[in-house]
């Protein structure tokens, strides 16, 4: 059953964040992994294999633009769907226009997780 | 006396019919009476030399007396003094051929002719002398050799050749200086055509027109420059000009043509033009490279014809083809549509006065991108009154770019600065808080789906709900930290240097500072002894203080915006800081009304800095109070126990 999951990679490095959404999504019929920092997903083996990567904006090292920035150059089309705990008007169509699926403000329902990870799967 | 003189009759037959009777009474038409009154001096010889007669006119200018009278012309010195007088008087009678001698007497010359005197039967018996004044016709004759000679002289000196030509332009006669030029002697060139030397240099039809109207009638010849005329010192370039020479009883005119050699000249003109030529292309090429360093572009508009002139560089700020002609249209195409307004009201305004313009617009580039550029143009008239602006356009978009860079930057930190200034920024505890709590509602969604699955995952669902509560103490911890930070009973305490605390809120200030023109001056105390206190709190105080200086400052135009941070050690053993401006000073009598809560001079303050900082230094056992400075401006100090256990918490 877990082999056929559809995998959905999180980067965050709020650990609540790290333990809560892993179950969440494996709820909502996804296999996880998860990292707590853009550089610890960059080195794993899971780049490749993710289908959908959510990810935290405001991280110590490299942040999560500058993670979308690195899979740009390259040439990664992981979808990415955004969280983040600082509630901006503004950033969120910027995210989108520069290619995000979507981007969630903490604290976020879980149908609207579930509706952005499908979003993202949609485009992937 | 006279009558003796002329002794015409003595022993001379071939007088004989002239003489008469001394006592005869001679009548008007005898010859004898007739050469008496001749003043032409007449002296008869005959073929033995001697003296037959002679006039009263020879008497007097020879100095004859009648004893003379048969004396040979060897015996009277006057005539014997005329070369070989004797010689041609035989000749003549001999020949019946007229000869001639010159005579001199004195200043005065003469023309001796000996002409045969022929007796009735054609026998020539002697000579007749008469003596011709010449005298003025020899002075004239002189002065006219005296004349040719000079202005032969003054021809040969000259350096310009000239040359005389005759009616059918053939060389009459040149100066040195002409055959010299052409090394050919005078006869060499004598009744050449003048076409015929140079090499055929001279065969212009402006030229033969020309001298042939000047020997026509013509007085005036427009000079001819002739090129390539092959001289003995090459190829030459000359101006020839040409003068009428006509001669009274002469019907021909002849020309008199100078050559003015202007080889040198033309050479020096053309390596001039050359070297001008070379030194405008370099300054053509200086002042494009400066245009293409500088980014500046200039252009020239007569605003009658609206022709427009560009410099390459301003082809390339427009982006348009080199050289294509520019047009007002082509150029409102380019400039931004929500400047085009602005910028034609300028230049139409400009144009009605003749006024210079400066103003800055925007282009908008066929492909989106938006560049930033400052026009500058003087009106300047013509000779004809005619209004044209020669100006400069100067790309100033990465100066721009960077000002915008730099504005954002600074509004950035003075945000960063105010969220300090504060002490919470209202998104950090909205960040602080929801990270908690987006585990929380996370955890508790989670939990719902497990009990809700069938079967239920209790192991799971329980697991979740204690995540939910500890994420909900976390977010309570968060709160309470908040309600530690407002609190002012709970201080983070810890041994602080003063100076170094200062030196982070003049770094974290500089920048707002230096855009409000203020000029900070640290005066910090050396070997300034540590304080215990609560660093952050401390610095929202200096920052606080310190932008009040600034804030009162914004108004200063007449002197320099110093603001002055000193700390000291005071007397009493307390770390002492204070700030000075040179503002409007302390606009109220009571200085202690400032730290009154919500009381502002500012227009955008809440008035309550003053306060909330007072309150902190008072919570760290110190003092707050303001001055007016020595100079203009106001002086806030405050000053703190350095000794930890001052601190009571």
């Amino acid at each position: 059953m877990t082999t056929a999951r559809t995998l959905v990679s999180v980067v965050d490095d709020d650990e609540s964040v790290r333990e809560s959404l892993p179950d969440l999504l494996n709820e909502l019929g996804f296999s996880v992994q998860v990292f707590s920092s853009a550089e610890e997903f960059l080195g794993s083996d899971f780049v490749g294999l993710t289908k959908c990567l959510i990810l935290d904006i405001a991280m110590p090292g490299m942040s999560g633009l500058e993670l979308q920035e690195e899979l740009k150059l390259r040439r990664s089309r992981i979808p990415i769907v955004f969280i983040t705990a600082q509630k901006d008007d503004e950033i969120r169509p910027a995210l989108i226009q520069r290619g995000a699926v979507e981007c969630l403000f903490k604290p976020f329902s879980d149908t609207s997780l579930l509706s952005a990870v499908n979003a993202a799967l949609r485009v992937a | 006396m006279s009558r003796q003189r002329l002794g015409l009759d003595e022993g001379w037959p071939g007088l004989q019919g002239f003489s008469r009777d001394a006592s005869a009474t001679r009548p008007a038409t005898d010859p004898i009476t007739i050469l008496e009154a001749v003043e032409v001096p007449i002296v008869v010889v005959r073929r033995d030399s001697t003296i037959a007669y002679f006039n009263r006119a020879a008497a007097d200018l020879l100095g004859l007396s009648p004893s003379d009278i048969g004396q040979t012309s060897r015996d009277i010195p006057v005539l014997a003094a005329l070369p070989r007088l004797e010689h041609q008087c035989s000749h003549v009678v001999n020949t019946g051929v007229d000869s001639r001698v010159d005579f001199r007497d004195e200043d005065k010359w003469f023309v001796v002719r000996i002409a045969p005197y022929k007796t009735g039967d054609r026998q020539v018996d002697g000579t007749v002398l008469t003596f011709t004044n010449v005298t003025a016709f020899r002075a004239g004759l002189d002065h006219a050799i005296y004349e040719r000679e000079c202005t032969k002289a003054i021809i040969n000196t000259v350096a310009d050749p000239l040359v005389v030509l005759d009616a059918e332009q053939r060389i009459q006669s040149g100066n040195r200086a002409f055959y010299k030029m052409f090394g050919l002697s005078r006869d060499e060139t004598q009744g050449v055509p003048l076409n015929d030397l140079g090499n055929g240099a001279f065969e212009l039809a402006l030229l033969r027109e020309q001298l042939k109207e000047i020997l026509a009638d013509s007085d005036v010849f427009q000079s001819v420059e002739v090129p390539h005329v092959l001289t003995a010192k090459g190829e030459r370039t000359l101006i020839l000009d040409a003068h009428p020479l006509s001669f009274p009883g002469h019907s021909e005119r002849r020309v008199l043509v100078t050559f003015q050699d202007i080889t040198a000249r033309k050479q020096a003109e053309a390596a001039k033009d050359l070297r001008s030529e070379e030194e405008l292309r370099r300054s053509e090429a200086f002042l494009a490279e400066g245009q293409r360093l500088s980014l500046t572009g200039s252009f020239c508009c007569k605003v009658e014809t609206d022709e427009i002139t560009w410099s390459e560089q301003l082809y390339r700020i427009f982006e348009f083809e080199p050289g294509t002609p520019v047009t007002i249209e082509r150029i409102n195409a380019r400039v931004h549509p929500e400047d085009v307004p602005m910028m034609t009201e300028r230049i139409e305004r400009a144009y009605g006065t003749g006024a210079d313009f400066d103003y800055s617009h925007r282009l908008l580039m066929p492909d989106g991108s938006v560049k930033y550029v400052n026009a500058i143009a003087h009106g300047n008239r013509d000779a004809e009154g005619r209004l044209e602006y020669i100006g400069a356009v100067q790309d100033v978009t990465q100066r721009r770019m960077s000002d915008e860079a730099l504005a954002k930057a600074r509004s950035e930190l003075t945000k960063v600065a105010g969220v300090t200034s504060l002490g919470v920024l209202t998104a950090s505890i909205a960040h602080e808080v929801n990270q908690p709590l987006s585990g929380i509602i996370t955890n508790a969604s989670t939990c719902l789906r497990m009990l809700d699955a069938d079967p239920p995952n209790l192991d799971g669902a329980r697991e979740t709900a204690r995540r939910t509560i500890r994420d909900g103490n976390r977010a309570s911890d968060v709160i309470t930290r908040l309600r530690a930070l407002f609190s002012k009973k709970e201080f983070a305490l810890e041994p602080l240097d003063l100076n170094e605390a200062t030196r982070e809120v003049i770094a974290l200030s500089l920048s707002e500072l230096q855009s409000n023109s203020v000029m900070v001056q640290s005066e910090l105390a050396d070997d300034l002894p540590s304080v215990t206190g609560d660093r952050i709190q401390l610095q929202q105080v200096i920052l606080n203080l310190v932008r009040n200086a600034s804030d009162a400052m914004a108004g200063v135009e007449d002197r320099p915006r110093q603001l002055t941070i000193r700390t000291e050690l005071d007397e009493e053993d307390r770390v002492c800081l204070t700030v000075l401006d040179v503002g409007p000073g302390l606009q109220t009598q009571n200085a202690d009304t400032l730290f009154v809560p919500f009381y502002t001079t500012k227009t955008d303050g809440m008035g309550i800095g003053l306060s909330v900082s007072r309150s902190i230094i008072e919570s760290h056992h110190g003092r707050l109070w303001a001055a007016p400075n020595d100079g203009p401006g106001a002086k806030f100090s405050f000053s703190i126990p350095r000794s930890l256990e001052a601190v009571t918490l």
